[in-house]
């Protein structure tokens, strides 16, 4: 017979103000199979464990009630006083009297106490129940798969090769660099984007623990943390990497121009291309939309031209697949459509730029070769309005939540607008500004006073064309007057928004998204790099609006994770996971259905004993199952059971109220 | 409705073709004019087969018996058994490659009295829909599925309904009480093909036990809800019921609760479909979450 002990903490006075405690204590002696009862201050501490440690030996204990917390706080540490009693952990049972019972009724003390008495009966029913359950070791792969090659997958990649990690990088585009590839300059420090982030990206390329997947993207996970398989579509590039020299004698002779993603289309690019200069890897891709050899068949000079013979149009897409442990999502950010604001003149006039147009200009490499113009007659802008939260908190036209990094890179765009354009000046429209960070302050006080820019506090209601100069109709708040600055060029500082494709990714590898399509993250405030499936973390944009060096920080903090992770040949799981009963189960397959994880297969078994005619059943991998208990309720048959709260267990604390 | 002829040739057909292994039909019961069904295994059996308006019984029932299962089997269905068949054929328990069905265009079958089926009616969906040989003339009512062809509540749901909540205790309390637990609605029903059923097993204390009027009622109401979203009203159990049980109550009311809140959801008209309940979509009602 099951001989319970029970122990009732008073949490110092969080319980036993709200709650008596000796009466609980009395009224769970009287249940038949309950041995021993008990009631102290702080059971959690090392006295209170030792308790329970000391009453498991004393009166031979089968099981274990500990009525406190809730079991989020303290259930490992009572289950580790209970295997260093020498007892199964997995025997304990928290009644949790504090979050149900003493901190919600507050106010009426009788009702609390009846309300904890009711959690303890329970507790000691479903406790009677209670079975020995066993960790699960799980098999490890040890390769870790980085979705974007962003500066945050760049990052993550190198941190974990670097523990000698093998790492699969997959990137989109044809290469790895991201939105940092296409900055001039970054804040506070005013540090060239390319300088730091070009070193970092041949890193990745030559770095022996890193296989990079350019050009290419993920269509399939399957598996569960430790044993994930992946499969990557690696698109078509008709450009055979193995033999181009990256020579560029094709992209110089091909007669097909289209505008330059990398440049926003201020420029145009070869239908054969390298996006950027410096691009990781320096080969060149065949645009299939716009390649007339590919849509008509006629041209081919790329071809003829390569010496290597590297060019081969009859190249398909290529499904890879690879066996990993881990995941980190690194897909960065878009730039956010600033169409909703017509009133601005969006579209309408040229001289209306965003923001990352402007990083393009001036940049060093960019279609102007550093020098801002105006795209309307490629004059150079003498008055510029920058223009911020466009976008970013306006629940009207945009979106919500602020951008983050708007305040800062505007004020960089006033620096560099300042420094290429020496007679130039600056209007800033602003809300706030929003500079917390290292140096960030420090470096808006200090452009403030080198550019002379003129802050404005305002929103700009309107901008009209009066000859070939833009007026920018607004607010000044500070003096409550409507302002019009006479502008050459306007630069709009656009939100940041989540990459469109997101929802569809985050489907794909079964981990959730918010409202806005960003990566949900496990905790907002102590597991911020993780997702709520094991083994998945976030890094960079993806999961919120960012600055580089705290996308940067997030990465390492992956790559810290999947290090983690990958630490032991194996991975120690909780033992609560469903288990089929298949003389029961008929095989529907309704818990295939609804398995959120995809934890369980079918399987084929006899008949009847012996037989070689076999039916179908279902088939619960233990390594997938995260106990969330689904199939248990679909199952009309009842065959299955969630180790630790099976229909025994559950149905007792039913009866017990 | 008379299809007898049509379907003692396609019978005939399929033995001497070798395509099936038994035939699932409808004989003559041999004393009053009701019918059977009778599963006819070789082709000297044929003219025992019949089909009027008194083919009453779902015979899709039939594919759970040791005498079909893993066996190439022809059967007739109606509107409302191709449905069941529907479901059977999603959740796996027969394989379409083993079948062979005759679907009829349903006109609706009668009671012992001559009385056309309630059922029938009501009926949503007369047309069967899978077979692989179509009788009958497609009525129009097939069309009703995209909703031009209002959904019918039951009429005993929608007396019920006006009785205040007392008086439905009691009748129901009356209805449970003449239960005897003798199981039959759950064998005459197609979709029960459990292993072993939830109410049997050891650990169910709720229904174990002496018969009692809670033990009955449990045990009905979890059949019932076993059944919500699957249901296809071909009211097997209740023919089945020694007791004359509306059973049709708990079916109906869960039918119409369903088809109001889960986008006009039908049961087993759609293959693929694994009912209301065992799908999520985000239409949904959720209003009941705080």
């Amino acid at each position: 017979m099951a001989r319970v002990g029970v122990f009732v903490c008073f949490c110092g006075a969080n319980i036993a103000d709200y709650v008596d405690v000796p009466q609980v204590v009395e009224e769970v002696k009287r249940i038949k199979e309950v041995k021993y009862a008990v009631e102290y201050k702080y059971m959690c501490s090392d006295p209170g464990q030792g308790m329970i440690r000391d009453a498991i030996v004393q009166h031979k204990l089968t099981s274990i009630v500990v009525a406190a917390c809730s079991p989020r706080m303290h259930e490992k540490t009572f289950r580790k006083a209970l295997s260093d009693a020498g007892m199964n952990p997995y025997l304990l049972e928290v009644a949790n009297i504090r979050e149900h019972s003493s901190w919600v009724h507050q106010k009426d003390k009788k009702a609390a106490t009846d309300k904890a008495m009711d959690l303890c009966r329970m507790a000691v029913a479903k406790s009677i129940a209670n079975e020995q359950l066993h960790e699960i070791s799980v098999p490890v792969t040890k390769r870790a798969l980085v979705i974007g090659g962003g500066i945050a997958g760049i990052q993550a990649a190198l941190d974990i090769a670097d523990a000698r990690i093998p790492v699969v990088l997959v990137e989109k585009s044809p290469s790895i660099g991201g939105k940092m590839a296409q900055l001039d300059e970054t804040f506070p420090t005013l540090d060239c984007s390319q300088c730091i982030l070009t070193p970092k990206m041949v890193d990745v390329a030559s770095h022996p623990y890193i296989e990079l997947i350019p050009y290419a993207e993920v269509l399939e996970l399957q598996g569960f943390v430790g044993n994930y398989k992946v499969k990557i579509k690696k698109k078509a590039s008709y450009v055979n990497f193995k033999t181009c020299t990256g020579c560029g004698a094709c992209w110089q002779k091909c007669p097909v121009k289209v505008p330059n993603e990398y440049n926003l289309g201020l420029d145009k690019r070869k239908a054969i291309y390298t996006p950027f200069p410096q691009a990781v890897p320096n080969k060149p891709v065949i645009d299939a939309e716009h390649c007339t050899m590919l849509t008509k068949g006629k041209c081919g000079i790329c071809a003829k031209v390569c010496l290597p013979g590297a060019i081969d149009y009859q190249m398909q897409d290529e499904i890879i697949e690879r066996e990993i442990g881990a995941v980190v999502v690194a897909t960065g950010y878009d730039m956010w459509d600033p169409k909703p604001y017509e009133e601005y003149g969006v579209g309408r006039f040229k001289d209306i730029i965003t923001s990352l147009e402007f990083e393009r200009m001036v940049s060093a490499n960019g279609p102007t070769n550093g020098v801002p113009v105006r795209p309307s007659d490629g004059k150079v802008p003498k008055n510029v309005v920058f223009i911020k939260c466009v976008g970013s908190r306006d629940e009207a036209k945009g979106i919500e939540y602020c951008s983050k990094i708007c305040c800062m890179y505007t004020t960089k765009h006033t620096i560099l607008l300042h420094h290429k354009v020496h007679d130039s000046h600056a209007y800033v429209f602003y809300m706030d500004i929003r500079a917390a960070g290292k140096g960030y302050e420090e470096f808006v006080k200090k452009a403030q006073v080198d550019t002379a820019a003129t802050y404005l506090r305002g929103r700009v209601s309107k901008i009209y064309k009066k000859g070939d100069k833009l007026m920018v109709r607004g607010e000044d708040a500070q003096i409550g007057q409507v302002v019009e600055v006479e502008a050459d060029l306007v630069v709009l500082a656009t939100a940041v928004s989540a990459p469109k494709d997101n929802p569809e990714l985050a489907r794909l590898l079964g981990i959730s998204y918010d409202k806005y399509g960003y990566m949900s993250e496990a905790h907002p405030k102590l597991r911020p790099v993780e997702t709520a499936k094991a083994g998945i973390f976030l890094a960079g944009c993806t999961q919120a609006p960012k600055d580089i060096p705290e996308t940067v920080s997030q990465a390492s903090a992956c790559a810290a994770k999947v290090c983690g992770l990958f630490a032991g040949d194996t991975m120690k799981k909780d033992p609560m996971v469903s288990t089929i009963n298949n003389e029961y189960c008929s095989g529907c397959q309704n818990c295939v259905n609804v398995c959120p994880y995809g934890a369980i297969v079918t399987d084929e078994v006899p008949v009847g004993h012996g037989s070689k005619d076999l039916r179908t059943v279902a088939k619960i991998n233990e390594g997938v199952c995260q106990g969330c208990g689904s199939c248990v309720a679909i199952c009309r048959s009842m065959a299955i059971n969630l180790a630790g709260f099976t229909d025994p267990q559950i149905i007792n604390e039913i009866v017990s109220i | 409705m008379n299809y007898t002829k049509q379907i003692q040739e396609i019978a005939a057909k399929l033995f001497a073709e070798g395509k099936i292994d038994v035939f699932v039909g409808y004989r003559m019961n041999g004393f009053d004019d009701n019918q059977v069904p009778v599963l006819i295994s070789g082709p000297q059996d044929i003219s025992k087969l019949v089909f009027t308006d008194k083919s009453v019984f779902n015979l899709v029932n039939y594919l759970k018996t040791d005498h079909t299962r893993r066996k190439r089997v022809g059967l007739v269905v109606k509107g409302c058994d191709s449905r069941s068949l529907n479901l059977m054929l999603t959740e796996s328990q027969v394989k379409r490659e083993n079948l062979y069905v005759v679907g009829i265009c349903c006109e609706g079958v009668v009671d012992d009295d001559g009385q056309r089926m309630q059922n029938c009616v009501e009926c949503m969906v007369p047309d069967a829909v899978v077979y692989d040989e179509l009788l009958g003339e497609t009525l129009s009512g097939s069309q009703t599925l995209t909703g031009s062809k209002p959904y019918i509540v039951n009429v005993d749901i929608a007396a019920l309904a006006e009785k205040p909540l007392t008086e439905r205790a009691a009748y129901f309390e009356e209805v449970f009480e003449s239960c005897i637990r003798c199981n039959a609605c759950r064998h005459s029903c197609p979709l029960c093909y459990c292993a072993k059923c939830c109410i049997d097993q050891e650990t169910a204390t709720l229904y174990n036990g002496a018969n009692t009027t809670s033990a009955a009622f449990h045990a009905l109401m979890t059949w019932s809800l076993h059944l919500a979203g699957r249901c296809v009203d071909c009211r097997n159990c209740e023919k089945a019921c020694p007791s004359h049980l509306p059973l049709h109550l708990l079916h109906k009311q869960n039918e119409s609760v369903i088809f109001k809140n889960f986008q006009e959801h039908l049961a087993g008209v759609n293959p693929g479909d694994r009912g209301a309940f065992y799908k999520y979509s985000m239409q949904d009602p959720d209003d009941f979450i705080m």
